[in-house]
């Protein structure tokens, strides 16, 4: 085995059969520390919260991953593969280019199916909006404040969380990674912040919404949000994928006779397992 | 031992004890052999017994039977299954047949606690060294490996007849026939003390050439051509059992009778006794 | 909180750690399920005590049967458990993507036959203290160094693959260290895969070497190519053949216990498919090793083939079966594209292909030992001592209740939750 141990022979065999050995075992160690290493280095530069989405993301299903611009029809069918992060998302640019202006045009309906969602505002995948903020008359700056909150599908979905923990003030968020956490009928459930940025302060209560946040000055921070036209046919999107969820629990009740959602909708089907309901829809896997 | 010796003939350099012993010894290579006379044996099983007692192989347990049990010499009655006046029958000592060639154990064992001396040709098992994984058994054509299926116990009284000279294995490692390596050191340690390079041949005789009373077994060096052996195992009615394997066992047998060198060719065919009730 | 709800909690301390959103059978019929396995588990566990501390002549292997049921269990969970490999080198090297849908079920099966197979082999050998004995004193030209050294290998890489698929349960990986590590060692896994094929080429030859260097055993051995004997490539070929076979049954297996669909029938028929086809070469090569075997190599060690089959429980029918009822017939039926895409052809054939090389490596062990060798030597028979049955039925518990819990906690089949939708949608 080693030059040292009695009877050691430098025989071509012992020395490529050892050598192939050792090679072996020593890239098998340097894969395991290499990993390591690696994760050390996520943890410094902060990749963690990136890793969870984008881990979360590649065990979500084909049809959760739909691109936004399937919703509008400008492509047939496309799956993202990129964490639903549009600002680096070359064919994004080119949709966008390619897009006609006739298509943001009839956007000021608010109710969709039931839900109220206001276009003045843009929507997360994970059922959250981000809201400029709203400064009194005489306050023109634009210092990029602005509001998170949960959207009405959302709410409805949930209900009234028993337990709310908001990320702290004057931590940072990162978009896709969880920017408060629900706390429901044992259910515990993180709901991704929709931007980047600085939390100064926390809602939640009385308020619409649960963040406020400064966010960071990246041209891209805002792009991977639905906005305008496209929140009708993501909502429509997102009915089929409920309604495909909750097939899968055992009641086997469906939305298929329409209708709106009811508010607080797991006190009223207490047989669904909601927790996998919810995990889908918030795009937890 | 072995090892010690090999290795010290590569390494010249080191020094210790054992060196200073070793470099006494002629380094002259010697080819052990034997050679067993079919015809003078009667099978009274006097080798079988020597050497156990000289090798300290533990008594058998009561439940140890043929398959389990430990006997570096075994003796096999064959019978030519012929009808009276005919009928005859042979006995056949089976032991280690120190393979020369391709060594099957020794090639097979995975942490080298089976070697051939280069120096002696003998074929050593290192109890110490051994795994018991019995790889060798299943390589060995003679089935003349055993394996310490059980812890070796003897009585208080036998443990005052164990021979000094060779130590006794623990369970769950595997030995053979050595062609008694005690007294082979013996035989070495009594040369160095009287500062000869080369051991005298009546000082190496194994236990079961000294206890055999027909004087059927026959030991000595190959390579020395003035030796019995080496003038014995020119006989024309001299053979080897599998020598067709290539493995150069050796053991010889001799034999007049023209059926038994026959029946030590014969490969797979089923015996008389199977073919009747198999 | 003021409305505080009714609604009794959803998830349940132990139903948290399922995967979400796919369905496991209630915890109490877990139990009932796992405590038979668990008990047959702590029966052998005491046969394998009484071996270890009392000697092997608990068991009924003897100076002539110095192999028996347990280097047969050994080779033969280890060829099946060749799926691990084959299918890794078939995701991660050839980007079989499809695959992606059995593969940690493949790494649960692989670590399960490796590590069962090391741990009745530490059991089999006298002097388990000794085995690091290898490593310190290696003969180079044993082929069991090479299985002992691939085996200590390919059971760490085996290891390291699993580790993922538990830190993925869905409560572990609430813990961004487990996370991040998963994340970053399943992007190194293509390194493991490829050294995992390397390891398993090397000791699933090994394992066919060890016998067909047996010069002292004409029935199994066979002349050499470069530095191995043909055996070495055949048992390659054979359980690269086997693995993706045992992988589709297991899943079927598991399928068929749990009630539920877990992996598309396109990659069960794809894994068929992989199966066959090295099949049909194995055969091939197989036929042509036993002709050359049958007219050269046996009898120019005097020993003509045919005679090795004249005992009454191990006639040419041994022969014929292994090459034709268990290996022609299941390579046709995998190939056949119709008949492939049914069920009963599918995994009939699958199950036929195991039991070839279950087959294969019985001959390999106790034929071989079983014949004499010797003129004067008799044919042997060996039935297991209970000690070794018991340890035997302790492997396959021990697998059992590893991959049970594996099933119920971490995510084996990713496809699951997906057609679980579209069968209830």
């Amino acid at each position: 085995m080693f030059p040292f141990v009695y009877e050691f022979h430098w025989t071509p065999g012992h020395i490529i059969f050892l050598g192939v050995f050792f090679s072996v075992f020593g890239m098998i160690i340097v894969t395991l520390i290499n990993a390591m290493l690696r994760s050390r280095k996520d943890f410094r530069f902060k990749k963690a919260g990136a890793i969870l989405w984008k881990t979360d993301f590649e065990d979500l299903p084909k049809f959760a991953r739909a691109c936004r611009h399937e919703f509008t029809g400008e492509a047939e069918h496309r799956v993202c593969d990129n964490g639903f992060n549009c600002g680096t998302c070359e064919a994004h640019q080119t949709f966008l280019a390619q897009q006609k202006a006739e298509i943001n045009s009839d956007i000021s309906q608010s109710d969709i199916f039931g839900f109220t969602m206001p276009p003045d505002r843009m929507y997360h995948r994970g059922h959250t909006w981000v809201k400029k903020m709203e400064h009194g008359a005489g306050s023109d700056t634009d210092d990029g404040t602005y509001i998170v909150g949960i959207d009405d599908f959302g709410n409805r979905l949930i209900g009234k969380p028993e337990r709310v923990s908001l990320s702290e003030i004057g931590s940072r968020i990162e978009a896709n990674t969880a920017g408060f956490i629900f706390e429901k009928a044992g259910a515990h459930l993180r709901i991704l912040s929709p931007i980047s940025g600085e939390v100064i302060e926390h809602g939640g209560n009385d308020k619409e919404w649960y963040l406020k946040v400064k966010a960071d000055d990246s041209t891209n921070g805002m792009a991977h949000l639905l906005r305008g036209a496209e929140i009708r046919p993501w909502i429509t999107r997102e009915m089929e994928r409920l309604q495909m969820s909750l097939a899968t629990s055992k009641i086997g009740f469906t939305l298929a006779d329409g209708g709106e959602l009811l508010p607080d909708m797991n006190r009223h089907y207490p047989n669904v397992d909601w927790d996998a309901v919810w995990g889908e829809m918030f795009l937890e896997a | 031992m072995h090892n010690l010796r090999s290795w010290n003939v590569e390494n010249n350099t080191s020094k210790g004890l054992e060196n200073l012993i070793m470099e006494t010894i002629s380094e002259k290579k010697s080819q052990y052999g034997m050679m067993i006379d079919l015809d003078r044996c009667n099978g009274c099983g006097a080798c079988a017994v020597a050497c156990a007692v000289e090798n300290n192989v533990p008594p058998a347990y009561q439940q140890t039977n043929t398959r389990t049990g430990i006997t570096w010499m075994r003796v096999f009655e064959i019978p030519n299954d012929e009808q009276f006046p005919q009928s005859d029958s042979v006995f056949v000592p089976m032991f280690c047949q120190q393979c020369e060639n391709e060594t099957p154990c020794v090639t097979v064992c995975p942490q080298n606690a089976v070697e051939i001396d280069p120096l002696t040709g003998i074929v050593g098992q290192i109890p110490q060294r051994c795994l018991g994984c019995r790889y060798c058994m299943a390589a060995c054509p003679y089935h003349a490996r055993y394996f310490n299926w059980r812890d070796p116990k003897w009585t208080d009284g036998m443990k005052l007849q164990l021979n000094p000279d060779v130590a006794p294995r623990m369970r769950g490692v595997v030995e053979k026939c050595n062609f008694c390596h005690g007294r082979l050191h013996t035989a070495r340690q009594k040369a160095a003390a009287n500062g000869s390079e080369k051991i005298d041949p009546n000082d190496y005789v194994p236990a079961c050439v000294e206890s055999c009373p027909n004087k059927a077994i026959i030991f000595g060096d190959l390579e020395d051509g003035s030796s019995e052996i080496s003038q014995a195992i020119k006989s024309k009615n001299t053979f080897r059992f599998l020598s067709r394997l290539g493995t150069e066992p050796k053991v010889y047998f001799n034999s007049g009778r023209a059926w038994v060198r026959e029946m030590a060719e014969q490969a797979l065919t089923r015996t008389k006794k199977e073919e009747i009730y198999g | 909180m003021d409305n505080k709800l009714k609604t009794r909690p959803i998830v349940a301390r132990e139903a948290g750690l399922m995967p979400r959103g796919v369905e496991r059978t209630s915890f109490t019929n877990f139990l009932f399920w796992i405590l038979p396995w668990t008990a047959l588990l702590c029966f052998g566990v005491y046969a394998i005590y009484l071996c270890l501390a009392d000697g092997l002549w608990h068991t009924n292997m003897d100076n002539r049967f110095a192999f028996g049921l347990w280097i047969f269990l050994d080779l033969t969970v280890i060829a099946l458990g060749a799926g691990a490999f084959f299918t890794g080198f078939l995701l991660y090297i050839l980007r079989r993507k499809e695959l992606k849908a059995v593969i940690n079920s493949a790494v649960v099966i692989g670590l399960i036959c490796y590590s069962g197979a090391v741990s009745i082999l530490m059991v089999d050998v006298g002097q388990p203290l000794r085995a690091w004995f290898t490593f310190w004193h290696p003969n180079t030209h044993s082929m069991l160094t090479e299985v002992t050294f691939c085996l200590t290998c390919y059971l760490t890489v085996l290891i390291i693959e699993y580790i993922p698929i538990v830190l993925k349960n869905r409560q572990l990986r609430q813990i961004p260290k487990f996370l991040v590590f998963e994340f970053e060692l399943h992007k190194l896994m293509p390194v493991l895969a490829g050294i995992g094929t390397f390891l398993s080429f090397f000791h699933q030859g090994s394992l066919g070497g060890l016998f067909g260097v047996l010069r002292g055993r004409p029935f199994a051995f066979r002349e050499e190519l470069g530095i191995w004997p043909s055996t070495f490539f055949l048992f390659v070929l054979s359980a690269a053949a086997a693995g993706p076979s045992f992988v589709m049954l297991t899943t079927w297996l598991v399928q068929k216990i749990s009630k539920k669909q877990l992996v598309k029938p396109e990659v069960m028929q794809f894994l068929g498919k992989v199966s066959g086809i090295l099949l049909i070469f194995y055969i091939m090569l197989k036929s042509v090793d036993t002709l050359i075997w049958i007219n050269s190599t046996s009898p120019s060690e005097g020993f003509p083939a045919f005679e090795f089959y004249a005992r009454k429980s191990f006639g040419t029918w041994i022969l014929l079966t292994e090459i034709i009822a268990f290996g022609l017939v299941p390579a046709l039926m995998l190939l056949n594209k119709k008949l492939r895409a049914r069920p009963v052809f599918l995994y009939g054939a699958g199950l036929l292909v195991c039991c070839g090389i279950m087959l294969n490596r019985f001959v390999m062990t106790i034929q071989t030992l079983a014949l004499p060798t010797l003129p004067f030597d008799e044919f042997m028979s060996y039935i297991p001592s209970w000690e070794e049955a018991a340890a035997f039925l302790a492997v396959i518990a021990y697998g059992v209740v590893l991959y049970s819990f594996t099933f119920r906690y971490a995510t084996l089949f990713p496809q699951e939750r997906e057609l679980q939708q579209i069968q209830r949608g």
